[in-house]
């Protein structure tokens, strides 16, 4: 079966934690992920500037090697990461902002490709709130 | 976009106050959208969402984007599979009231079936 | 077409449960996910709103969830780990998260 995992939630929340899980276990069972999708706060899933003590999880790394390793398509939505100040070197040009903190993997791109991969899933799933 | 001969159903379930954080904009944003992609979306209004539905709001008080022209421009984007959770209305006393968008007040038992009908759902 | 409803929150800080309860169909399931848990919390109305549902809805539990929370699930309630949940995923026909 084919997955599309949306994640709504930042780095430090359980939700994201279960996202990844998630799509851990989706992987291990032998399915494929179509797309990972970061909307809302889940765009700070994907910055590259959370610094975490040694012993605390590292959410924002382990989504980055994950998407890596698996080589999966790892989208933050373009819109909802501007407006919560997660740019890529090209936005933070664009825009003059002193940094670009969307980490390694990660694409920003529109709410249109949340929507093919909802049309080329079979199961669509959302993690996140608050 | 890859073939689009068999298009999923995508409703979203909007359950927050216009201005109660991004949530509100951001359901719509994803439905007009998929609008604009000629998606077959439908938009349920519930629980505090509903208040989203209400005439004369005037966002700009509190310096906050106003939902309205969005939401009226739903049916432009070929969204027009609009409803409102008849009991989130009562519940905020809204039963009677004007509403500044045409929907379809659905009461309890007609709101599983309104989601068995779509083949995806997200609810934010 | 049944639906999978999965909650995360706790029921004791919003409606997001009393809401989904109100609209869960017949063939339905619900899975309880992180502070969602505290809904199997004994001597609630939460609990007893779960337990009064019909018995064609299946109810399910995330397995880490109720550890970390020293919580045990009432025997109509399966307790899932991540395999399990994306078993419960395939099963039912889509996935509703209350977020």
């Amino acid at each position: 079966m084919k997955f599309a995992i949306v994640l709504f939630a930042p780095a430090h929340s359980p939700a994201a934690r279960r996202a990844l899980r998630f799509a851990q276990a989706v992987l291990a069972g032998g399915h494929e992920i179509v797309r990972l999708f970061f909307y809302q706060d889940g765009v700070h899933s994907a910055s590259a500037n959370a610094v975490m003590g040694q012993d605390e999880l590292d959410l924002a790394s382990e989504w980055r090697a994950f998407v890596s390793e698996q080589q999966l398509d790892g989208v933050v939505c373009i819109a909802a990461a501007l407006r919560r100040g997660v740019l890529n070197a090209e936005e933070a040009q664009r825009y003059q902002r002193p940094a670009a903190n969307l980490a390694e993997g990660w694409v920003l791109s529109g709410l249109g490709q949340l929507h093919d991969a909802a049309q080329q899933a079979d199961r669509l799933i959302c993690f996140g709130g608050h | 976009m890859h073939d689009m001969s068999a298009k999923k159903s995508l409703l979203i379930i909007s359950r927050q106050a216009p201005w109660a954080g991004p949530s509100a904009r951001e359901a719509l944003d994803i439905v007009l959208a998929g609008g604009a992609f000629d998606l077959p979306i439908g938009v349920l209004f519930l629980d505090d969402g509903v208040f989203q539905l209400l005439p004369a709001q005037h966002a700009g008080a509190v310096q906050q984007k106003d939902l309205s022209a969005n939401l009226q421009a739903l049916p432009l984007f070929g969204v027009e599979s609009l409803y409102a959770a008849q009991c989130s209305l009562e519940e905020r006393g809204l039963s009677a009231a004007p509403l500044s968008l045409t929907v379809e007040c659905l009461e309890d038992a007609a709101l599983s079936v309104l989601i068995d009908r779509y083949d995806q759902v997200i609810t934010l | 077409m049944a639906t999978l409803h999965m909650l995360s929150h706790s029921p004791f800080s919003d409606n997001r449960l009393s809401s989904c309860l109100r609209l869960v169909g017949a063939a339905d399931g619900v899975l309880l996910t992180g502070d969602a848990v505290y809904a199997l919390q004994p001597g609630t109305a939460h609990y007893q709103a779960l337990a009064l549902l019909a018995d064609s809805i299946a109810l399910f539990a995330l397995e880490e969830d109720l550890q970390a929370r020293a919580l045990s699930a009432p025997a109509r309630v399966g307790v899932v780990d991540y395999a399990g949940f994306v078993e419960l995923s395939i099963r039912f026909d889509k996935v509703n998260s209350w977020l």
